[in-house]
């Protein structure tokens, strides 16, 4: 008995702690009837070692489940488990390397945008508390219902503002430019000028020195400069004894006092020095200020922007009868980050929902890829159940595939993370990019692609498992026989998989369409220029050197030895770009009579040289601004277009005289000799704005200009004689801001490039993905039916029925999905209203291109397995057991 | 699943150790060594089940939902038949068993057609 206690043993434990004394029981039972029987003891023993050794190896077998309370076994099955796996994956490498594509695809693709979102919208700035950092918002609704944050405050709206008690610890600047030398050579660097303490409302302490002091800050203090972490490091090499040396800023000699940490970044601002400007003598109109500022102490951003809307009632009451543009003023203090991104992080949402559908497909795909690999195993899978197999091992063995896959699926996806990164910051032009950024895949990234990952595996694996478990060993039993691989109810579930695939797909096509659309039907508006081969720059001539007639013969003379360099066609001098033109000025058309509070505005460009030759920019009426038009000569305008249809409709624009200028400060009357051919002036997509173009040498005079270059070849080639030929004019004297027109162009289109771009790159990846997954539930539902389909050869069937019958179904399918996906994207069509140009949200062009695009695609995916399909040889079919 | 080989006994047509067993619990619970016997006796002798079997195919039977474990009988016999683990046949095992019961009927009957069998 003690022996035979002892050979128990050789059952699992959990078999033994359940049956051992029935077993023991049952061998006593036996033992006392051999005896009764006068049986031989020797053959006793053998029948039972028989029974012992049999039954053991059979329960072993029937059941790979550990006992829970054995830890090594549990983690001897997992190895069992995930070697298994690799090796079934590895023997079918077709399905293993679409699942871990699709996988890398839609996980690489996220985190590369998320990376990109993280760097650029949601975590921007490593200042403490940067939820209360606000800045002040400004909106004239007489002007434009746009939101302005930079340099849209004057200095006496500021003094009005600041009375909220809602918000404290101010930082007001300016932004400019400033050439700063510390010794060999003259550079241009992005600088705040600085109206109040500008690093309060940061948090941060200078690195190294301090801040400004209030006798610096006042007017005609000492000139002083901060400066940042980066310039010290690049510039200066990091120079310890930095604080107390001297540097020339536009010529003056400046102490540098300090040197805020690498965390500040205001705007992509390196140099930091005092405004220096008397406030009591800036206009109200005159608004060159960004605001910062902290929410005070137990404030909220509600009760902020409560006080600030009657501030701002307050100022409409008191200014609006002499500035019209104060009637229904509003200001409103924004968190900074949100102000800053807003119009990025539309199109940032947008793509990462776009991103999220693409993970989801990706993972309907590998879902219905799973289910189909899990139909052939479905009846080894019941066997497996009806032989004590726990539903737990079954899943576990599903899981152990998905592990692999979403292993090394989520890992390839980090590389193309890691490759897709600097394709999408390459999207946006460098001037785009005011915070000087560069995201990079930090350890955020990883976790969120680790997340997507785990989130993945388990949307994969559910549903093959949930689809195995439910399966009862007596299913599948009876399910003897041919024909009949995977039960209806699994079959419905990739169908309807396949069917939202499709859908999803459909979504994105449709929106990456429509973004196309508005992408042409932008580049399809008229230019009025061209922007092929001109180069432009920007050149501000410091006070210190050139002041009052200096200037103008600065650039003229500067013009004139251009238009003699070889490889120059033309050069020309402006104080705005076309595309990004901001600065207006109040007009009245002289004779007409117009209540001084109301005056019309328009852009307002002072030009030199032959400025619409330059741009190929053409009359349409009159004559262009030349040489003629000088000091002395009759003081004369061009207008364009949009201008006379505004404001002198009717009647011959050519002779009439407008009055530029503030109401208060009226300049004398000009004479209209030309109307432009409209020009896109403020930005791509509006039409042109009215605009009078003003000659240089009748204008107070400018010393910060853009200079455009038209070139015999490739403008950027021709940077360098520009530069030697400013040189050779003025060694001191910097340019900055080089762009062709082209990237002038383009930075103004960038935002609906960037997501028109992404959002054709999802549209395309989905549309292969639905393609792979058509293509593989055909080609299992196929090789289900083969013998059907020889039976229906055999019996006379042609092949081309069999063809029929296979793409009938995929064109159920397709149908399926388009009608949903068409719906969801009518309903979705709302959300990218904004970001639409002369194209519905519906378009029916557009949304009957992406019914037959998807067709194209489905029927070519589906047309291989229905192809095999009809190639089936009836004999082989029909002896295929 | 290659590696757990099909154990042939719970897939039909049903071993003859499993049908006697089966047939054992069809008129009600039993426990352990009654279903031995009867099966045993049933057979005669045809079947033979040692404690390792036996009680590795109630578990198969269990596992497989075929069979499961009962209170037993409402009034034990004695307090000994109290201790032991009664089994009894889940519908599906009945089920099961029917079926298998009536496709061997059909064979037998069948198979009575056959004068040269007899």
């Amino acid at each position: 008995m003690r022996l035979y206690r002892l050979l128990l043993r050789v059952y699992p434990a959990w078999f033994r702690d359940r049956f051992e004394l029935e077993i023991l029981d049952a061998f006593a039972e036996d033992r006392r009837r051999a005896r009764d029987r006068g049986r031989s003891a020797l053959r006793f023993w053998i029948q039972t070692l028989a029974d012992l050794l049999v039954s053991a190896r059979a329960v072993r077998r029937s059941r790979r489940r550990t006992p829970p309370d054995s830890q090594r076994h549990v983690m001897e099955a997992l190895r069992l488990d995930l070697g298994h796996a690799l090796v079934q994956l590895i023997r079918r490498p077709g399905f293993s390397i679409a699942a871990v594509l699709s996988l890398a695809l839609g996980i690489g693709g996220n985190a590369a945008l998320f990376a990109f979102a993280d760097g650029f919208v949601f975590n921007p700035f490593a200042y403490p508390d940067p939820d209360r950092l606000v800045t002040i918002g400004s909106t004239f609704p007489r002007v434009s219902e746009e939101e302005r944050f930079i340099e849209a405050i004057s200095v006496p709206e500021y003094q009005d503002i600041r009375e909220a008690r809602t918000l404290t610890s101010w930082a007001v600047f300016d932004l400019g430019n400033r050439d700063m030398s510390g010794g060999d050579r003259a550079e241009r660097v992005a600088t705040a000028l600085a109206f109040t303490d500008l690093f309060a409302p940061f948090g941060l302490r200078p690195q190294l020195g301090r801040g400004f002091t209030p006798a610096e800050l006042a007017p005609g203090g000492p000139d002083v400069a901060v400066i940042s972490h980066r310039i010290w490091q690049g510039r200066f090499g990091g120079d310890p004894a930095i604080v107390g040396r001297v540097v020339r800023i536009n010529g003056v000699p400046t102490t540098v006092v300090g040197v805020m940490p690498p965390e500040l970044l205001v705007m992509g601002t390196d140099l930091w020095i005092p405004w220096g400007a008397d406030p009591l003598t800036m206009p109200r109109h005159f608004r060159p200020l960004t605001l910062l500022a902290r929410l005070a102490p137990g404030a909220t951003l509600a009760e902020a922007n409560t006080e600030l809307a009657t501030i701002a009632g307050r100022t409409t009451t008191a200014h609006a009868g002499a500035l019209k543009e104060y009637e229904g003023w509003r200001v409103a203090a924004v968190p900074w980050t949100t102000a800053l991104m807003r119009e990025i992080r539309g199109a940032m949402f947008l793509l990462l929902g776009a991103m999220a559908l693409v993970l989801l497909i990706a993972c309907a795909n590998l879902s219905s890829l799973a289910l189909a690999r899990s139909a052939t195993r479905h009846r080894d899978m019941a066997i497996c159940l009806a032989l004590g197999a726990g539903r737990w091992g079954l899943a576990r063995q599903q899981l152990a595939e998905v592990v692999w896959l979403a292993l090394v699926g989520g890992g390839l996806g980090l590389l193309v993370a890691y490759v897709g990164l600097p394709a999408l910051v390459s999207l946006v032009p460098p001037i785009a990019n005011t915070l000087g950024l560069t995201p990079t895949i930090g350890w955020r990234v990883v976790l969120w692609a680790g997340a997507l990952t785990v989130g993945s595996a388990i949307v994969v694996a559910l549903l093959p498992v949930y689809q195995a478990t439910r399966t009862t060993s007596n299913d599948a039993l009876k399910a003897e026989g041919r024909g009949l691989t995977s039960s209806r109810g699994a079959l419905r579930l990739r169908h309807g998989l396949i069917v939202g695939e499709i859908a999803l797909a459909v979504v994105l096509l449709a929106g990456a369409g429509l973004l196309v659309r508005s992408f042409v039907n932008v580049q399809r508006v008229p230019l009025g220029f061209d922007a092929d081969r001109t180069l432009t720059m920007r050149l501000t001539l410091p006070a210190q050197r050139y002041r009052g007639a200096a200037i103008n013969d600065f650039f003229q003379r500067l013009l004139d030895t251009l238009a003699t360099t070889p490889g120059v066609r033309e050069a020309s001098v402006a104080t705005q770009l076309p595309l990004q033109s901001r600065l207006t000025t109040p007009f009245r058309i002289d004779g007409v009579e117009a209540p001084a509070d109301t005056l019309p505005t328009a852009l307002i460009t002072v030009v030199g040289g032959p400025y619409l030759s330059t741009l190929r920019a053409s009359m349409a009426q009159g004559r262009a601004l030349d040489a003629r038009d000088r000091g002395a000569a009759p003081r004369v305008i061009m207008v364009n277009q949009a201008f006379v249809s505004r404001y002198l409709p009717g009647g011959d624009p050519l002779g009439r005289r407008v009055v530029l200028g503030p109401a208060d400060r009226p300049a004398p009357p000009v004479e209209i000799v030309g109307v432009v051919a409209n020009i896109q002036n403020s930005d791509r997509r509006s039409a042109a704005a009215p605009e009078v173009f003003v000659p240089l040498h009748q204008q107070t005079v400018n010393n910060q200009l853009f200079l455009l270059v038209r070139t015999d070849g490739d403008a950027p080639a021709l940077l360098s004689t520009v530069r030697s030929v400013i040189a050779a004019q003025d060694a001191d004297q910097p340019v900055y801001a080089v762009q062709t027109m082209a990237d002038v162009v383009a930075s103004s289109q960038f935002r609906g490039r960037f997501s028109m771009t992404l959002l054709v790159a999802f549209a395309v990846i989905a549309l292969a993905l639905a393609g792979v997954g058509i293509y593989g539930v055909m080609s299992q539902a196929v090789a289900a039916r083969t013998q059907e389909i020889g039976v229906r050869l055999a019996v006379g069937a042609d092949r081309g029925d069999v063809l029929g019958l296979v793409l009938r179904q995929v064109v159920r399918l397709t149908l399926g999905g388009l009608t949903l996906g068409l719906a969801a994207a009518a309903a979705l069509g709302t959300t990218l209203r904004r970001s639409l140009f002369e194209v519905g949200p519906f378009d029916p062009a557009t949304m009957a291109a992406v019914a037959v695009l998807l067709g194209v695609v489905a029927l070519t995916a589906g047309w291989l397995p229905a192809w095999r399909a009809s190639r089936v040889d009836p004999i082989l079919a029909l002896r295929y057991e | 699943m290659s590696r757990t080989p099909p154990a042939s006994d719970l897939r039909r047509p049903l071993s003859p150790a499993v049908l006697y067993l089966l047939l054992a619990l069809a008129d009600g619970a039993l426990h352990g060594y009654a279903i031995k016997q009867e099966a045993e006796a049933r057979s005669d002798g045809r079947v033979r089940l040692g404690p390792g079997t036996l009680y590795a195919a109630i578990q198969r039977l269990l596992d497989a939902g075929l069979a499961r474990e009962t209170s037993g009988p409402a009034t034990p016999a004695n307090g000994q038949e109290a201790q032991r683990r009664y089994y009894e046949l889940t519908p599906r095992g009945r089920r099961l068993l029917r079926d298998e019961v009536a496709d061997l009927a059909h064979l037998v009957d069948y198979a009575r057609t056959k004068p040269r069998l007899a």
